[in-house]
């Protein structure tokens, strides 16, 4: 498992975990964060079933395990949270903040230590000591309950899978030339997207953020000038393919 | 316990808990007919004085078998439960085997430690509820005996009941017939329960 820093400050920093090379070759490859604060720590999207092992250790080297005490989980699919099982063994005092809406589904994946933290259908934030994540609303992108995760001090937006992109494990860690990378995005942003409308609703409250880095959870990650291609990128497209 | 093992048992528990349904089922009929028995008894009158304390004793028996089938159901429904929880203590210690394997941090020298022990207590758990579940298993093997035994003598009883005697004898049968089959369910769920515990080492 491959760590890379986003952002680094005295108040607390940001860790991207992925390009997995022991991952079985038919799963999806996932990106994972690590948002650190002072002796308390995030982790968002904390990813499959098959990916705890190598998360735990790659997460030991960077925090105590008692410092993990928060998890999110943008929405419910497998994914993002199916290690939930094992979490809850290793983390029993934890919290999990996730879409109020699947409350009734993630508990499937089994949970009788960790604590379930519904986030309401119009976001809210996270906080770890002094710093405070804000939970955005990004409902049918492309879960029904869906939630992103902005750093107004990082300039960080944890896109979950907007953004994705379905790329060999070895693919750099930031989108270089956006018009190559379109063509690892299209047809997964059309068929897995399910609503224009809930599209644009996105577009438009993300546009007010100030983004320095858009973090999604699969492929590369945007940049700078990337972040503002790609908004006008997914604007024009047409979303919601297979009706 | 492997991963294969724990599936088997799941599958066990259920095999379990399938065949108290039948158990149940056929105690029930038995205390039906203890108390048809009763009635043909009593119109029988004093030809069938000697069936009468047998029909009680069948009712009672019969009873007494249908409370330890519906103990050994709750019983078998908390399995599930504890199986589950020796499933994902298992789980979890051979994941943080992996992650050991991976990068081998004190922290994760410590928590593998825990996660052993975890699972040797669900285990332990799991055992425990399987030999209470043997006793309980054993102690219907001991009614159905003394069910068989009333069998043997009601039918001599029935033997001089005269115009009743058929209606009796049948009784007689029936109680002998489902004893045997609630002991055949009995002997297949004792047999699970060895196999599972012999996987649990
Ligand atoms: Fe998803
Ligand atoms: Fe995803």
């Amino acid at each position: 498992m491959k760590a890379t820093q986003l952002y680094q400050a005295a108040s607390h920093s940001w860790l991207m975990f992925g390009r997995d090379e022991g991952k079985p070759e038919k799963i999806i490859d996932t990106n994972q964060y690590l948002v650190k604060g002072k002796g308390q720590a995030v982790l968002l999207d904390p990813g499959g079933t098959e990916l705890f092992s190598p998360m735990l250790a790659a997460i030991l080297q960077h925090i105590e395990l008692q410092e993990l005490t928060t998890l999110f989980a943008s929405h419910q699919d497998p994914d993002i949270i199916s290690s939930l099982g094992l979490w809850d063994k290793a983390l029993p005092g934890a919290t999990l903040h996730a879409p109020w809406l699947w409350e009734g589904f993630i508990r499937h994946f089994g949970m009788s230590n960790i604590k379930y933290q519904g986030i309401k259908d119009e976001g809210g934030d996270i906080r770890l000591n002094d710093i405070s994540l804000k939970l955005i609303p990004a409902h049918y992108l492309h879960s029904s309950g869906n939630f992103h995760v902005y750093d107004p001090q990082a300039k960080i937006l944890m896109s979950g899978d907007v953004g994705a992109a379905l790329e060999k494990t070895n693919a750099p860690i930031f989108v270089e030339d956006f018009g190559a990378h379109v063509k690892h995005m299209e047809y997964f942003h059309r068929r897995w997207m399910p609503s224009n409308r809930a599209k644009a609703n996105w577009i438009a409250r993300v546009k007010e953020l100030n983004i320095e880095i858009m973090a999604p959870q699969h492929g590369r990650l945007f940049k700078g000038e990337a972040v503002t291609e790609f908004l006008e990128w997914f604007a024009k497209l047409d979303v919601g393919i297979a009706t | 316990m492997s991963d294969k093992n724990i599936v088997d048992s799941f599958i066990r528990v259920a095999r379990i808990i399938a065949n108290l349904d039948a158990i149940l089922a056929e105690a029930k009929n038995l205390s039906l007919t203890a108390k048809n028995a009763r009635v043909v008894a009593l119109r029988a009158g004093d030809s069938a004085s000697g069936f009468k304390p047998i029909t009680n004793f069948i009712d009672e028996f019969s009873e007494q078998t249908i409370k330890t089938t519906t103990h050994i159901s709750t019983l078998s429904n908390q399995l599930f439960k504890i199986a589950l929880e020796a499933v994902r203590s298992t789980q979890f210690d051979i994941h943080v085997g992996d992650a050991t394997i991976l990068m081998s941090t004190p922290q994760l020298v410590t928590l593998q430690h825990k996660a052993k022990l975890d699972r040797q207590q669900q285990t332990k758990k799991l055992e425990i509820a399987l030999l209470e579940l043997e006793s309980f298993f054993e102690e219907i093997n001991k009614q159905m005996r003394s069910a068989e035994y009333i069998a043997v003598t009601s039918r001599v009883e029935a033997s001089n009941a005269g115009e009743f005697s058929d209606s009796l004898q049948s009784v007689s049968d029936f109680i002998a017939s489902a004893a045997r089959t609630i002991k055949q369910s009995v002997t297949v769920n004792l047999n699970e329960i060895h196999t599972l515990r012999g996987t649990l080492h």
